[in-house]
């Protein structure tokens, strides 16, 4: 997939799929030139397969599966370096949480598996307690990835030092949570929504 | 005894680097006749020029050699500073022992040596120079315009709004050049037509212009202010004075199954024809290799309905000789013909592009035809092959240019520019249809050019994609465009039902011929070549002629036009005067040797030689010698070199001072 | 009722990480603002902002849950302050959206049944003492001037990015931090990694990503004779402090740099009780530096 040849037509190029990355973030995806700016300062360049540029010129091609089963997206640490340098003022890191969220709804054709493990952890935490508490995000985490003993040597001293708080503590707005919540899934399930 | 003063200049560094000019003046002044010699930085700064006139005067000097720069660049200067001082301006000479030594030598020691020598050689020149004065020669105020485009035709109206006359001569039945074919001019998608007509209705009104179209220059003699030349009209067939331009001969013809070479051949005309509606003059011609009448004798339609029988088809070939003082070159542009590969042409073609052998394979100006109004589809964008609206279109950019392997080195510069617009002109005219552009660089240096450049892409949605097609071939109807897009390392490939080529602009064929005849330089790809790239890119190094559009090097419409009425400046500038003031450096006649036999005349590339009676008192023919027009002269010497009885010498460089300078060495 | 009127007063929202891995930020920052009579009332139940973690993959819940403790902030008077550089940019970045975007605007809003809440000002600890509190202010505070203190400002990324939703000082040359500490009588380090991304929350999946970033971090501040690091983030605290040590191991290099949050140190220079600064909470042991510093 990542070498083979591109087959440009109206058919092949997925436009639509840009049209609605635009209206995602907000940001024009042709209006990028292609300078490498975004690409030359990203922190997580050296970890992904597709640099930053790339990501977008493969989008203005209507390239999106690429894009898609890549874990670029998924490595991007939203530091916004890129979208605040960009001499044209493309909102990459808004295209980046576009094609995450395109990603997610369909249920990840990446191979990134723990990035994704963990926003997910991170959300459903929230849904349930309010608040986020790190050492159950942790330790579900490492649970469902499989990597039972991973940090293991840090939990000791960070409980030491006070910083794991092993209870929840009581929230009045709970519910308020799971009306937001909710309200999303009614609002996506009648379309139209982000 | 004479009283010469050496002036040694460091240019900067850029002879004292590899000279070491102190001791290049020490050495001058033990030199005879040498009454003054120093340095000093910049000789021809202000303070330099002070220098000298100070030293002519305190030393009282006769002559002055300047060891510096080249004479094309200062010899001015210092003769003007002489002048000032006091002398006479052709007592000063140069010594170049820059371009002709610092430039050139490493060695210091072996170079200050030359230096040394170049000057002693130039004093001993200068002891023997003559006092001079400037020779002046009548200007005629008439500006010849070769070439009818946008560039000729803003030339002209220009010279002859400043009341001047202008000849001005088209190679074609109209005037209007490549401009006329044009659909719409970037970055402001202006229609071609409707800002172009009005040039050339005004150019065929202005009474300051003679206009001879459908004519050539085949002739030029003389030099800035008198030029005599010699221009063929070509028969016609159609008397001008009587047609009305009404036309009924063109719809009558029974031959209309020409190929219009105005529409780029995809429309067709009659044999009797304008190449397009609006064409001036609005007068017809015969194209007699397809006319029935010129082939079989029979025929004869047009004749017969021409009201005012204007029609004629004995016209022959006409000669017009004009006398004019300036002389605009204006002659245009080619497009690399991508159907097959030219003979002569550093092209070496393109054959995995299908050496235009693919009919919907075709090139930008054929594109422009199709998406015009006045072409042969009514500006519907239709396939050359079957008619077919193509829905997807793929441009490729730098076909012929930037290709050194191919034969072209330098960039086109239009294209980049006309390429966005034809994907702006696809899209305003085919909304569902996909255009995609090939590209290395998008070169948009302009007013409002990068704007509308990304325009195209942003808002007209062509999908540009950095990289050179590798191939082009036919598949069913479609054809197959293999490219990469260098952005992201994968290759591309689009089944396009049309591909227009952004082909190489390339100087008119034949453009070396009329250089020729003009005696102006031209380059590799033989685009004229002005005589300095930035300080006087309007002028030829021949006096008198100028500069017009792509002649020159390939140029849109802006500076085309700019370059035109700069041209057209420097011709009003020699007409402000009445006598012009020439260089006396021209030969003279020992008419007391001279034994008559003209081998001077024969090598004389000016034709400044003429046969003069010498008479005694009563009348009595003495003898015939050669005399030298020194109006006509141009100071080349070859007489000199080529008189067996050493009777014709060039003044500056007589043998004698060449001898003396020969003997220093 | 507080013996002295407050100087200014804020609601103030604190954010998950600072009632957790990041409680000296929270103890320390209630002590400054006390020590400086500057009035801090916390919204009462607020809830997480999202982070990282929804903006990612669901704009529309990172929008609403900032938009829903806006709307909860409208009950404290006071513009809200916001200790966490995250926080403070994701309700920074709600604000703009809204603003700007009419169609999100009316998601979000039915979303958390109730029109959004414009106008609460949202701001940084930093612009507070900066900007409403002034550095002159800060300066006479100073009991025990923090002179001798070589400090190394860490901004982040969310401080001062992207450019419109912030707004808290220069993009690309902020200052505000060094202002701040220098106020307080330390000395600051010019270096070249203030700005650069630590890693952020890839320390949960992805370990070995800030692994790497941050050691660049590190060894940019320790070339730059920094005594320690001063952060006002608390993901940027936890990747340079708690994992200082396995970056140690994995590099081989030694930094041995404390990683104070800027108002333990401020809190320190306007004599706060050593036992209110948290400074037990910090992995890397900060307390021989101060010593030496005569500091403690």
């Amino acid at each position: 997939m990542k070498n083979t040849k591109m087959t440009l037509s109206a058919r092949t190029m997925n436009l639509d799929f840009v049209r609605k990355v635009e209206k995602l973030s907000g940001t024009s995806v042709r209006r990028c030139f292609q300078c490498g700016k975004c690409s030359a300062g990203c922190p997580m360049r050296s970890f992904m397969e597709h640099p930053p540029n790339r990501v977008v010129r493969l989008l203005q091609l209507g390239q999106y599966e690429r894009v898609l089963a890549g874990r670029s997206i998924w490595y991007c640490a939203s530091c916004e370096t890129c979208s605040t340098r960009c001499p044209n003022k493309v909102d990459l890191a808004a295209i980046m949480d576009a094609l995450r969220k395109c990603s997610w709804d369909a249920r990840g054709p990446s191979k990134e598996s723990f990035v994704q493990l963990a926003n997910r952890i991170f959300i459903e935490n929230v849904r349930t307690y309010g608040r986020q508490y790190e050492m159950r995000l942790a330790a579900v985490f490492n649970v469902k990835s499989g990597q039972f003993l991973k940090d293991i040597m840090l939990g000791p001293s960070l409980l030491a030092k006070g910083k794991l708080k092993m209870f929840h503590q009581k929230n009045r707005n709970i519910h308020e949570i799971e009306k937001i919540f909710s309200r999303i899934e009614e609002l996506r399930r009648k379309g139209g929504a982000l | 005894m004479s009283r010469i003063g050496v002036f040694v200049c460091h240019c900067g560094e850029n002879i004292s680097r590899t000279v070491d000019v102190e001791k290049v003046a020490e050495a001058a002044r033990g030199l005879l006749g040498v009454a003054h010699a120093c340095d000093y930085k910049y000789m021809c700064s202000d303070p330099g020029q002070a220098l000298l006139k100070k030293a002519v005067a305190e030393h009282r000097l006769d002559g002055v050699v300047v060891a510096a720069c080249s004479p094309r660049m200062h010899e001015k200067t210092f003769r003007k500073a002489t002048e000032q001082a006091g002398l006479n301006p052709f007592l000063c000479e140069m010594a170049n022992i820059r371009e002709h030594c610092s430039w050139v030598h490493e060695d210091r020691d072996e170079a200050t040596a030359k230096a040394i020598d170049i000057v002693h050689m130039l004093v001993e020149r200068v002891k023997r120079n003559r006092k001079l004065q400037p020779i002046s020669v009548p200007v005629t105020k008439t500006s010849l315009v070769i070439g009818g485009g946008i560039a000729g035709i803003q030339a002209a109206l220009d010279i002859a709004d400043a009341g001047h006359r202008v000849v001005l001569v088209e190679r074609e039945p109209s005037i209007g050049g490549h401009m006329a074919q044009l659909s719409e001019t970037f970055p402001t998608l202006d229609c071609s037509q409707c800002i172009m007509t009005p040039k050339m209705v005004d150019v065929a009104n202005h009474p300051n212009i003679t206009l001879h179209t459908y004519s050539e220059v085949e002739e030029v003699d003389g030099y800035i202010g008198n030029f005599q030349v010699k221009i063929r009209k070509k028969a016609r067939s159609v008397d001008m004075a009587r047609c009305t331009g009404c036309g009924v001969c063109m719809a009558k013809c029974p031959q209309k199954k020409i190929p219009n070479s105005f529409d780029r051949d995809l429309g067709m005309r009659p044999a009797i024809y304008v190449p397009f509606p609006q064409a001036v003059p609005n007068v017809p011609v015969i194209d007699r290799v397809n006319c029935t009448w010129f082939k079989s004798g029979k025929c004869g339609v047009c004749q017969k309905v021409c009201g005012p029988g204007a029609v004629d088809y004995a016209q022959q070939d006409e000669f017009v000789v004009e006398q004019v003082g300036a002389i605009v070159v204006a002659t245009g542009f080619n497009l690399y013909d991508i159907s097959e590969k030219p003979k002569g042409s550093p092209i070496k073609g393109y054959g995995e592009f299908g050496h235009g052998k693919i009919p919907d394979v075709i090139d930008g100006m054929t594109f422009e035809r199709l998406a015009s109004a006045s072409g042969p589809t009514g500006g519907k964008i239709l396939r050359p092959s079957d008619g077919r609206e193509p829905k997807q279109v793929v441009f490729v950019q730098c076909v012929g240019s930037r290709a050194r392997e191919k034969g072209i080195s330098y960039c086109s510069k239009i294209c980049c520019m006309y390429t966005a617009k034809h994907t702006m002109l696809y899209k305003h005219k085919v909304h569902d249809g996909q255009a995609y552009v090939f590209f290395m660089d998008a070169r948009t240096p302009g007013k409002g050019y990068d704007e509308f450049w990304r325009r195209s892409i942003e808002q007209e949605e062509a999908v540009y994609i950095r990289g050179m097609v590798s191939r082009l071939y036919q598949k069913g109807d479609k054809i197959v465009v293999m490219g990469s897009d260098i952005a992201v390392g994968i290759q591309v490939e689009i089944e396009a039902d049309l591909v227009v080529l952004a082909t190489a602009v390339q100087p008119r064929q034949g453009a070396e011929l009329l250089a020729q005849k003009l005696g102006i330089s031209y380059d590799q790809y033989n685009f004229y070549s002005e005589a300095h790239a930035k300080l006087r890119p309007v002028e030829c190094a021949t006096a008198g002629i100028y500069l017009a559009g792509a002649c020159q090097g390939p140029k849109d419409i802006p500076d085309t036009v700019s370059q035109a009425s700069a041209a057209a400046a420097k011709v009003m500038t020699l007409f402000a005067k009445d006598q012009l003031e020439r260089e006396p450096i021209v030969a003279k006649v020992n008419e007391r040797f001279c034994v008559g036999c003209f081998a001077c005349k024969k090598v004389c590339a000016y034709g400044a030689i003429e046969e003069k009676e010498i008479r005694d008192r009563q009348g009595n023919l003495v003898k015939v010698v050669a005399y030298v027009n020194p109006g006509v002269c141009g100071g080349c010497g070859t007489c000199q070199a080529t008189c067996p009885s050493k009777s014709v010498e060039l003044d500056g460089y007589t043998d004698e001072q060449i001898l003396a300078m020969i003997e220093t060495l | 009722m507080t013996a002295q009127k407050h100087v200014l007063d804020y609601s103030y929202y604190p954010g998950c990480s600072l009632h957790a891995s990041a409680k000296e930020y929270d103890e320390s920052t209630q002590g400054l603002f006390k020590a400086l009579h500057i009035g801090l009332t916390e919204v009462p139940d607020w809830l997480c902002c999202g982070a990282t973690p929804a903006h990612n993959v669901d704009e529309l819940l990172s929008l609403s849950l900032c938009a829903k403790n806006l709307e909860l902030a409208k009950g404290v008077e006071g513009d809200l302050a916001v200790a966490c550089a995250a926080c403070f940019s994701r309700l920074k970045t709600t604000q703009h959206k809204l603003e700007i975007d009419p169609e999100k605007r009316r998601q979000v809003e039915f979303a958390i049944d109730a029109p959004f809440a414009d106008g609460k000002k949202v701001k940084h600890l930093l612009e507070i003492l900066a900007r409403d509190f002034g550095l002159e202010r800060l300066a006479e505070a100073v009991k025990k001037p923090l002179s001798d203190l070589k400090v190394a400002c860490y901004y982040g990324c969310l401080l001062t990015r992207p450019p419109e939703v912030p707004e808290l000082d220069c993009i690309e040359a902020p200052t505000i931090m060094e202002k701040v500490i220098e106020a307080a009588g330390a000395q600051t380090v010019s270096w070249s990694h203030r700005l650069e991304c630590c890693g952020a929350n890839f320390t949960l999946s992805r370990p070995g990503v800030v692994l790497k970033l941050s050691a660049d971090i590190l060894a940019s501040a320790r070339d730059a004779g920094a005594d320690c690091i001063m952060v006002a983030c608390p993901l940027c605290h936890g990747n340079l402090d708690i994992r200082q040590q396995e970056i140690e191991e994995a590099t081989g290099e030694h930094f041995g740099l404390p990683v104070f949050y800027m108002t333990q140190l401020l809190a320190l220079a306007v004599g706060v009780r050593e036992s209110k600064l948290g400074l037990d909470s910090m992995i890397v042991n900060p307390l021989p530096l101060l010593k030496k510093k005569g500091l403690v």
